[in-house]
């Protein structure tokens, strides 16, 4: 597990890279599909993920689709156009972090 | 994978509800994330539903966890500004609409505040913009002189004539160094017809390395070189040569000498302490290579080198003194003169240095080459300006607070909804910011129509500066700033209200935050109250200067200024006009008994003693021609007034009653008394010049009512820069026609100038005027801001009280207990204000009163009726509303219950 603190700061690019790869996705499974890819070493908290979804659809960058499943109803999110074009950036942005990270505590990686 | 049951699924959401999961949009999702987690965790651990239910809400956080979601939720959704912004303007907009009354009064009452500190402040950013346009304007001083001798104390803003080249040559500190002298009028004609011009002065040719005005024609550095050149400003250019070029074009003064033009400068700005429209040439008189110490008659301006420090130079002007003034005050003073028994004696002689953007506002001496102002009325204005927004702010904040009972019910209402404080906070600013931006707009429109009045009052020319951004960036500011301040305190204190007491309705916000309001009241009327005391008391002494006995009549006293240009037709246009028999008596003279003419002094003593300290006295010589005592209603107590009769009068004197007391006589034995001076060439010492008592003449206020009367002498002398004539009473206006007439026969082409000796009396006191308008309109300005208040909050609380006051008439009460009632609660606050505003109002005039040497009484009646006239017209607004309520029918109010 990692620490929260670490993940505080990269909610937002895991959310929006999730949704790139996948497209159409409702939070249950975001946040499945991200314990899966990370062995069960992150786990996106409800109380995180939800604010920060509902935040990225107010600013416009991803869009919801309603869909009624016998008495429940599910809600995807997709990404827009905009989203799109951030979810690249925010991902060229953190390789760039991690390699910064990479020279400034001196550890080698594959 | 088990699928949930259509039970469970209602089950979990009746639980998720009854936790306060209420969100739109969250709630169903986080309901089908559960369900997927909790159909996973059932499938994985074959756990039953109800247990796979609490792990998964436990994951949550229980309650608490997803309260923070639905929070967190709302918080983030909401940053989407300009949706939340859209939403504040509609229901500010929404509710100032629905409550146009108070709108309107809080909008016009800043309005009015707001427009005063607009002029105010354009008022004083011009004040202090005075001289700062020089380049080098933190170098430039102005050389000052105090001299004391004897009982003469004298400030002056001029030097002796050889001050300026003195420093140039001494001191390497002083960079240039450049004089003015003569700031008067002339008159010159380019053919034919002649004009006074009131703004010549004769200057050196360093004047423009100083003052570095911009030229459009000519070198300013060898503009004034030359004898009888000058240098003139775009003004008189286009007045003498319109559409012409006026660079080497000549003018012919009175006396007629020629004057060639040799640059012509932009105007100079009226931010600056001195306006000239003629600069000529000073090399062209004699007199500029003077070398005497002891008179003072030529403006000094020098301009420091970089590095120099004024402190340092001024520290070397003793040793200067000694070395230049010191022989010559010796061989005026005698033998036994000497510096150190000079200054023991309190005598001084003392040079200093004013830096030229202080002479605006901090200087007041004798030749100035202008009217200044004082720093005082920038205070003066800037407070009361201060005041004025105060007041208006006050309102606001009272008003809203007031109407707060009205809104609780919002509030509570939209706390309830989930709204979160700093919602509510932020929806009250906009709108106080909404109602402060409407104030600014309409502000702006006030200031701009009253501006013209404005300039009038306050002479100058102001005008606002639409074209400049800083200008629309402080207002911008400041409309956001005064409407976040105004709305600070009632936003806070209406968001902190609680639902549940507020909708209980065990709330009447009216009454409990009535100690503030209480003192914000005390306070607008304790500002209003000085102002009216203020204004009686300027107008007081006003009073009692213009009805004071002043020694001379100064009503029906005809002056025609510039005589001299009629040169040797003078006395026979004087003795035309003497022939009608309208005019009683006329006299040629350069002195009149009102500030703002020539002054000139001289000392005198005893004839037959030799001059000591003790027996000097320094008279104002005043030339003057026959009839002059006759002619301006003077009293003579002793002796005569100077007459044609008398060939002798030419070496005779009239002292006021204060010099003979000086000079050691009394009224009976002062006639037929000898006294003495020092004569023209003041290096001789016994060339003296002795004069005969022919008259003694009653005291007359000559200077303004702030000083006392100092000794005075009238000598016959040829000075003749005016006549007066006294006329009878009624036919002003055929009197000034046919002295016209008879002036344009003798000086055909000649500008006839005249004035009354009233009015240049009253200017003496035009400051006093001044202040007395101001006062008065912020007074009233004051008083009407703070009483739509009143009225506003007098008109809330008759509302808040319609029912008691039903109850009350059903009971028995009268209309007028009812309008009592209603009144008592302000009426208090306003005799609360007026026992703080007295004191303070007392003390102010107190200090005002000091500069006067004759002075009315400030009596208890000036308060008492400051007292009531606040008082009569506070309960006159009260009154309106409060018998509106009082008058209102019972039934109407109590129906509804």
């Amino acid at each position: 597990m990692h620490s929260s603190e670490l993940l505080k700061g990269t909610l937002q690019t895991i959310v929006l890279k999730v949704l790139k790869d996948h497209g159409r996705m409702y939070g249950y499974e975001i946040t499945q599909r991200v314990k899966e890819l990370s062995d069960g070493r992150i786990l996106l908290t409800e109380g995180a993920l939800y604010p920060s979804l509902h935040k990225l659809e107010a600013e416009g960058l991803v869009k919801t689709e309603i869909v009624n499943i016998g008495k429940r109803i599910r809600k995807y999110y997709l990404l827009t156009s905009p989203g799109k074009i951030l979810a690249k950036d925010r991902v060229t942005e953190f390789v760039d972090f991690i390699s910064t990270m990479r020279s400034v505590l001196q550890v080698k990686m594959n | 994978m088990p699928e949930l049951s259509k039970e469970n699924i209602d089950y979990i959401i009746k639980d998720l509800y009854q936790r306060g999961l209420l969100l739109d949009g969250l709630q169903e999702e986080l309901i089908d994330h559960i369900c997927s987690a909790v159909e996973d965790d059932m499938s994985s651990s074959k756990r039953k539903f109800i247990d796979s239910y609490h792990i998964v809400i436990a994951t949550f956080g229980g309650t608490e966890g997803f309260q923070e979601i639905q929070h967190q939720t709302i918080q983030s959704e909401n940053s989407k500004l300009i949706d939340m912004l859209q939403n504040y303007f509609t229901i500010a907009f929404r509710n100032l609409k629905k409550q146009k009354f108070y709108t309107l009064i809080n909008i016009a009452g800043l309005a009015i505040g707001v427009a005063s500190c607009l002029i105010i402040l354009l008022y004083i950013t011009n004040e202090l913009s005075y001289d700062k346009r020089y380049t080098d304007h933190d170098r430039i001083y102005r050389v000052d002189t105090e001299m004391k001798f004897g009982d003469n104390h004298l400030l002056m803003a001029n030097t002796p004539a050889p001050m300026a080249e003195t420093l140039r040559k001494d001191f390497p500190e002083v960079e240039v160094a450049a004089r003015f002298w003569n700031n008067a009028s002339m008159i010159f004609r380019r053919t034919e017809e002649s004009f006074k011009e009131n703004y010549t002065v004769y200057a050196d040719s360093s004047v423009f390395r100083i003052f570095d005005i911009p030229f459009l024609a000519g070198d300013p550095r060898t503009a004034l070189k030359e004898p009888n050149t000058m240098a003139i400003s775009k003004k008189a250019a286009d007045k003498y040569f319109p559409g012409e070029q006026a660079l080497g074009q000549t003018l012919i003064s009175n006396d007629g000498q020629v004057w060639k033009i040799t640059g012509v400068y932009e105007n100079i700005e009226s931010n600056n302490h001195f306006y000239f429209d003629f600069i000529l040439a000073l090399v062209s008189v004699d007199y500029h290579r003077d070398t005497g110490w002891l008179g003072n008659n030529f403006t000094t301006y020098i301009k420091l080198a970089k590095d120099a420090k004024a402190e340092d130079l001024v520290a070397k002007f003793p040793k200067m003194v000694l070395t230049y003034a010191g022989p010559q005050l010796k061989s005026a003073l005698g033998a036994d003169f000497s510096f150190e028994k000079f200054e023991s004696q309190g005598n001084k002689l003392v040079f200093t240095l004013r830096p030229v953007t202080d002479i605006h506002l901090h200087s007041d001496r004798m030749g100035e080459m202008g009217a200044n102002s004082s720093i005082t009325y920038v205070y003066l204005f800037g407070t009361i300006a201060g005041f004025i927004l105060l007041i208006a702010c006050i309102n606001f904040m009272n008003l809203s607070t007031a109407r707060s009972s009205n809104r609780a019910k919002e509030v509570g209402i939209r706390k309830v909804m989930g709204s979160l404080r700093s919602h509510l906070v932020r929806q009250f600013l906009i709108e106080s910011v909404l109602l402060s931006v409407g104030s600014f707009l309409l502000a702006i429109v006030i200031a701009w129509m009253v501006m013209p009045m404005f300039n009038e009052l306050a002479l100058k020319q102001l005008s606002l500066p639409f074209a400049s951004p800083v200008f629309w960036l402080l207002l911008i500011g400041g409309a956001l700033i005064t409407g976040i301040f105004a709305g600070l305190y009632p936003s806070f204190f209406l968001s902190a209200f609680r639902p549940v007491n507020v909708l209980k309705g065990n709330v009447s916000m009216g009454t409990k935050s009535g100690i503030i309001r209480g003192a914000l009241v005390v306070f607008q009327f304790w500002i209003s109250i000085v102002l009216v005391v203020g204004t009686i008391a300027v107008n007081r002494q006003l009073d009692y200067i213009q009805t004071k006995k002043i020694g001379f009549n100064k009503d029906q006293v005809l002056i025609v200024h510039d005589a001299y240009a009629l040169n040797d037709q003078l006395h026979a246009f004087k003795d035309e006009v003497l022939s009608d028999n309208r005019i009683k008596s006329g006299s040629i003279s350069s002195f009149l008994p009102v500030n703002g003419f020539h002054r000139s002094d001289n000392v005198y003593w005893p004839a037959g003693k030799s001059p000591t300290e003790e027996n000097m006295v320094s008279l104002q010589n005043w030339g003057v021609g026959h009839d002059y005592v006759k002619t301006l209603g003077m009293k003579i107590v002793q002796g005569r007034d100077f007459s044609n009769d008398f060939l002798s009068d030419s070496s005779g004197v009239i002292l006021n009653e204060t010099a003979v007391r000086m000079l050691g006589y009394t009224n009976e034995n002062a006639v037929g008394q000898r006294i003495t001076t020092f004569g023209a060439d003041a290096s001789d010492a016994k060339n003296y010049l002795v004069l005969t008592i022919v008259g003694v003449v009653e005291d007359f206020h000559f200077e303004s009512l702030r000083q006392n009367i100092g000794p005075l002498g009238l000598f016959l002398t040829n000075t003749r820069n005016m006549i007066a004539f006294r006329f009878e009473a009624k036919e002003a206006q055929d009197v000034i026609k046919s002295v016209e007439n008879t002036w344009k026969k003798f000086g055909p082409g000649l500008p006839f100038e005249y004035s009354f000796l009233d009015e240049a009396f009253g200017r003496m006191y035009s400051a006093e005027q001044r202040l007395g308008y101001i006062f008065f309109i912020f007074a009233v300005l004051a008083i009407i801001i703070a009483c739509l208040g009143l009225f506003a909050l007098t008109a809330f609380t008759a509302e808040q009280r319609t029912k008691e006051i039903g109850i009350r008439k059903v009971l028995g009460a009268s209309v007028s207990g009812i309008v009592v009632l209603l009144s008592k609660e302000f009426g208090k606050l306003i005799l609360i204000a007026f026992a703080l505003a007295a004191p303070a109002a007392w003390y102010g005039i107190d200090w005002w009163l000091e500069s006067y040497t004759y002075k009315t009484e400030i009596g208890v009646a000036v308060y008492i009726l400051a007292g009531i006239t606040a008082f009569g017209i506070a309960w006159l607004t009260m009154s309106y509303q409060s018998i509106r309520a009082a008058l209102a029918n019972p039934v109407k109010s109590l129906r509804s219950e």
